[in-house]
C-alpha cells in the first residue's frame, strides 16, 4: 500500500524534475532579448554580440536590395508608439538601427514605412546582422484610401 | 434586417441565461417542469443565434457595406466560397459562429439526455448557458457583429487575401469546433461537482464528445499547418508562433485526458486529474482566445488587438476559480487509491504519458507566455523562438514515442520483465532493425536514429496487437484473416481505432523529423534560361507570364525541373499582387512524393536586371506527417463509430429514467 503510493510519487517526481530541467536549460540556450530601436541603442554596450529580435519601422527611401546577392540593407527607427513611450532622453530619440540581412529573399510584406521585427546580431553598437527579417501581417487591413488621408 | 440580427442576439442572451436559471432551480427543486423550460429555451437561443448567423450571411452575400464588419471583412468581388468563410474572417463574426456552435451543440446535448443523466445532464446544460449567455454578453455589448457605418463605402476593405485559401477556409471552423465541443465534458465535470454523483458516469457520457473534440483539434491544427505549409512560403509548417502555440495546448491535454478515463474507469483511480485535465483542457480554449485577441503576446500573425482581453481574462479567471473551488468542495469524496502496483503495468505507462502531455503543453505554455512572464518579472522582454521549443519537445516527444509503443504491449496492473520482453521482441526488434538500417544509410544524428527507431517500435507494437487479435479470432472461429480483421476491428472499435491514431502519430512523427533535419534550402538569382541544381534536381528558369484579372495582378515562373537529364515536371510558382487591400503574396509551387517535397518559390523579379530570385526546398518525408494526419483522423472515426454492443449496454443500463427512481440511488451514493 505504502510502497505502491512511494512508486508513484517517485515516477511523478522523476518526470516533472526532467520538464523542469529541460525547460531551465532551453530557455539559457535560446532566449532573445525582445527591443525597440532605441533600447538597443540606450544599451548597445551590454548588448554587443547577443541574439536580438529588435521591432522598428524601416525608414524611407533607405532601402537597398541586390538581387544577385540576396542583401538587404535598410535602417530602421523607432516606431511612432514606442518612441512615445521611450524616455526623452536625446541620445534615444531619432536613434538609428542600420540592419543588414544577406542571403535572404525580400519578404513579400516588406516596404519602406513597415513595421518589422529583425532577428540578429549587434555587431558594432548601431548595426544588425540579420539572420530574418520579419514583416508582421495583421488580420485587418486599413483600406488603401484611408490610409493616405 | 440589422434590427432583426440585433434583436436575436439580445433574446439569445436572454434565454440563455433564462434556460441557466432554470436548469439549475429545477435540477436543484427536481422540478420536470422547470427542466423542460430550460430546454425548451435552449431550442429557442439556437434558434435566435442561427437567424443573427443568416442575417450577417445575408448582409455578406448582398454587399450591404452598411455594415462595418461586411465593409471590413469582404468585398463585391470576393468569390462567393469566400463570402462564406468571411463570416469568421474577423473578431465579431469568429465570436458569433463560436457562439453558434455552442448552441448547436448545446441542444445535442440537450436531445441527447432527454430521460438520461437525470441529475447530472440539468446542471450539465445550465453551465452550458452560461458559457453560452458570456458570448452572448460580448456580442451585445463588446462587439456588436451588426455595428453600422455612418456613410456605407462603395466598396469593402476585403477579406486578407492570406485567408482566401481553402486550408484557410476549413482550418477555422475545425478549430472552433473541437473548442467549443471541449466545454460540453467539462459541463458534465461541473454537473458532477455540483451533485456529487463523482463516478465515472460523467466521463461515460461524455466519452463521445471528447473523442469528437480532439478530432477537430486535431484536424483544425493540421489544416493551419498545410496553410502555413502552402500559403506562407517559407518551406515550414510550423513557427511555434503563439497563435499556433494556443491551438496545440488544448489538443495535448485533451489526448492526455482521453488516456487517463481508461485508468479510472478501469481502477477507479486518477478522479482528481481527470476533472483537472479537462477543466485545463477547456480553460485553455477560453485562454486561446484571449492570447489571440488581446495582443498581450506579439505574434507575428497577430489578430486585430480589441478591448476583448479583459473580459476574456475576467471570464477565463471566474471560470478557473469556481471550477477550483467545486473540485475542493468535493476533494474528500474524489481522493481514491493514489497508487502504482508496479512500474511495469499499463497504468504507469498511461500515467507517464499524461505527464510527458502536459509537459509538453506547460513547455510550450511557459515559452509562449516568457515575454509576458520575463517583462513582469525582470523588467526585460525576452522571447524564446523556435529553438526553445524544438530543445524542450524534441526529447519529451521520444519519451512519447516510447511509452506510445510500450503501452498496449503492458499489461494492466502488473507484469514481469520475462513476460513484457516476449511481447516487446519483435516491435522492438523493428525498431533496433530501423535505427540501424538508418545508420548504415549514413545518418548520424542520435536524434534523428533514436526518433526513426521509436516510431518504428510504435508502429511494430500496433502491428502486434492486430497480429494477436485476429489470430486469436481466426483461433475462436474460424475466419479467412481479412475477415476477421474487420470483425475484430467492428468489435472493439474504440480500442483499435486507437490503434489506428498511433499508426498516423507514428508517421507523422517520422515526416516531422525528417523534415526537420533534412531539409535543404537552395536560394538563386537566375536571368531567363539559366539553371541551378537542388538535391539531384536540375530547375530551369524560362520565362515569366504576367497575367491580371479585376482582383490580383499575377507573375508566374516557369519552371522546368529536371532530373538525370530527363524532364520530370513543369512548375509554375507564382508572385500575386492584390490590388484590395494592395498587398504581394505568394503562391507556392509543390511537387510532391513520398519521398520529398520540392517546394519552389518565386521570392521577386527584379524590374531593372530581369532577374527572378528562387528559393527552393528540399523536403524530405513531409508528405508523411500529412499522410498521418489523415491515418489519425480515419482512427479516430473508427474510435467514435456506434458500437452494437456499447449502444445495448446503454439501452440496458440507461433506459430512461425519473427522479422517483433514481432518488435511492443517490441516498445510497450520499450515504
Amino acid at each position: 500500500m505504502i510502497k505502491g503510493k512511494i512508486r508513484m510519487i517517485a515516477g511523478v517526481a522523476v518526470i516533472v524534475l526532467a520538464v523542469g530541467y529541460l525547460i531551465e536549460t532551453a530557455i539559457r540556450s535560446t532566449a532573445e532579448y525582445y527591443l525597440t530601436v532605441g533600447e538597443v541603442r540606450a544599451r548597445a554596450a551590454e548588448l554587443g554580440g547577443s541574439d536580438l529580435r529588435v521591432a522598428g519601422r524601416v525608414v524611407s527611401d533607405t532601402v537597398s536590395w541586390d538581387p544577385r546577392s540576396l542583401t538587404l540593407r535598410f535602417l530602421l527607427e523607432p516606431t511612432p508608439a514606442a518612441a512615445g513611450q521611450a524616455p526623452a532622453s536625446g541620445a534615444a530619440a531619432g536613434a538609428r538601427l542600420s540592419v543588414v540581412c544577406r542571403g535572404q529573399p525580400k519578404p513579400d510584406m516588406f516596404a519602406a514605412g513597415r513595421d518589422v521585427i529583425v532577428e540578429g546580431r549587434l555587431v558594432d553598437g548601431s548595426k544588425i546582422e540579420a539572420r530574418q527579417v520579419l514583416t508582421s501581417c495583421p488580420s485587418k487591413y486599413v483600406p488603401a484610401q484611408e490610409a493616405k488621408k | 434586417m440589422v434590427a432583426l440580427g440585433r434583436l436575436s442576439l439580445a433574446l439569445a442572451l436572454v434565454l440563455a441565461l433564462y434556460s441557466a436559471a432554470a436548469n439549475f432551480y429545477g435540477a436543484r427543486r427536481r422540478e420536470e417542469g422547470f427542466i423542460a423550460s430550460g430546454r425548451h429555451a435552449i431550442w429557442a437561443m439556437a434558434a435566435m443565434v442561427s437567424v443573427a448567423m443568416a442575417v450577417l450571411w445575408g448582409g455578406l452575400f448582398t454587399h450591404d457595406f452598411s455594415l462595418a464588419y461586411v465593409a471590413s471583412y469582404s468585398s463585391s468581388s470576393l468569390p462567393p466560397v469566400y463570402q462564406v468563410t468571411a463570416l469568421w474572417g474577423g473578431q465579431e463574426g469568429s465570436l458569433l459562429f463560436w457562439s453558434w456552435l455552442l448552441s448547436l451543440f448545446t441542444v445535442l446535448v440537450a436531445l441527447q439526455n432527454r430521460g438520461r443523466n437525470p441529475e447530472v445532464a440539468p446542471y450539465a446544460l445550465g453551465v452550458l448557458g452560461l458559457l453560452a449567455a458570456f458570448f452572448f454578453g460580448m456580442l451585445n455589448f463588446v462587439t456588436p457583429p451588426f455595428a453600422l457605418l455612418s456613410s456605407a463605402p462603395a466598396e469593402g476593405a476585403d477579406l486578407n487575401p492570406l485567408l482566401q485559401n481553402y486550408w484557410m477556409a476549413i482550418h477555422p471552423p475545425s478549430l472552433y469546433t473541437g473548442y467549443v465541443s471541449a466545454s460540453v465534458p467539462f459541463a458534465f465535470a461541473c454537473g458532477a461537482l455540483i451533485t456529487g454523483r463523482l463516478d465515472d458516469g460523467w466521463i461515460r457520457s461524455t466519452r463521445r464528445w471528447a473523442v469528437f473534440s480532439w478530432f477537430f483539434l486535431t484536424l483544425g491544427n493540421l489544416f493551419g499547418a498545410r496553410w502555413a505549409y502552402e500559403v506562407l512560403g517559407w518551406g515550414g509548417y510550423w513557427a511555434w508562433d503563439p497563435v499556433e502555440n494556443a491551438a496545440l495546448m488544448p489538443w495535448l491535454v485533451m489526448t492526455a485526458y482521453l488516456h487517463s478515463v481508461m485508468i479510472q474507469e478501469r481502477k477507479d483511480m486518477l478522479k482528481v486529474w481527470n476533472l483537472a485535465l479537462v477543466g485545463l483542457a477547456f480553460a485553455l480554449t477560453l485562454f486561446g482566445t484571449f492570447v489571440t485577441r488581446s495582443g498581450i503576446i506579439s505574434s507575428v500573425h497577430s489578430f486585430t488587438e480589441s478591448g476583448l482581453g479583459p473580459y476574456f481574462l475576467t471570464f477565463l479567471l471566474a471560470v478557473v476559480g469556481a471550477y477550483t473551488a467545486l473540485v475542493a468542495w468535493r476533494f474528500r469524496m474524489l481522493r481514491g487509491p493514489a497508487q502504482l502496483e508496479s512500474y511495469l503495468s499499463r497504468e504507469a505507462a498511461f500515467l507517464f504519458n499524461n505527464l510527458v502531455l502536459v509537459g509538453i503543453a506547460f513547455a510550450v505554455f511557459w515559452g509562449t507566455l516568457f515575454p509576458v512572464l520575463s517583462e513582469a518579472v525582470r523588467g526585460v522582454k525576452i522571447t524564446v523562438g523556435p529553438p526553445f521549443f524544438d530543445k524542450v519537445n524534441g526529447p519529451l516527444a521520444l519519451a512519447l514515442m516510447l511509452l506510445m509503443g510500450a503501452g498496449p504491449l503492458i499489461a494492466w496492473r502488473r507484469t514481469t520483465m520475462r513476460a513484457l520482453a516476449r511481447t516487446c521482441l519483435s516491435p522492438a526488434g523493428a525498431g533496433v532493425a530501423t535505427g540501424l538500417a538508418a545508420a548504415l544509410a549514413g545518418l548520424r544524428s542520435w536524434y534523428v536514429l533514436a526518433g526513426f527507431s521509436l516510431s518504428a517500435f510504435a508502429l511494430g507494437s500496433v502491428f502486434e496487437e492486430f497480429r494477436k487479435g485476429v489470430g486469436a479470432r481466426r483461433h475462436m472461429v474460424a475466419e479467412p484473416p481479412a475477415r476477421a480483421l474487420v470483425s475484430l476491428v467492428a468489435k472493439n472499435n474504440r480500442r483499435y481505432g486507437g490503434y489506428l491514431v498511433h499508426v498516423g502519430v507514428a508517421l507523422a512523427f517520422i515526416g516531422i523529423i525528417a523534415s526537420s533535419f533534412f531539409r535543404t534550402e537552395v536560394k538563386r538569382s537566375v536571368g531567363v534560361g539559366q539553371s541551378f541544381a537542388v538535391g539531384p534536381y536540375r530547375l530551369k528558369y524560362l520565362g515569366l507570364d504576367e497575367s491580371e484579372t479585376i482582383h490580383l495582378e499575377r507573375a508566374a515562373a516557369r519552371v522546368e525541373v529536371m532530373r538525370g537529364g530527363r524532364t520530370i515536371a513543369a512548375l509554375r510558382p507564382a508572385k500575386l499582387f492584390y490590388r484590395r487591400p494592395e498587398q504581394p503574396a505568394t503562391e507556392v509551387a509543390i511537387r510532391s512524393t513520398l519521398a520529398a517535397d520540392l517546394y519552389v518559390v518565386l521570392a521577386g523579379v527584379d524590374d531593372r536586371s530581369g532577374l527572378a530570385t528562387f528559393q527552393v526546398f528540399l523536403t524530405p518525408l513531409v508528405s508523411w506527417l500529412w499522410l498521418g494526419g489523415l491515418v489519425m483522423a480515419l482512427g479516430t472515426v473508427v474510435a467514435m463509430w456506434p458500437n452494437v454492443r456499447e449502444r445495448a449496454a446503454i439501452a440496458a443500463g440507461l433506459r430512461p429514467l425519473r427522479f422517483e427512481e433514481t432518488g435511492t440511488a443517490t441516498v445510497a451514493a450520499d450515504g
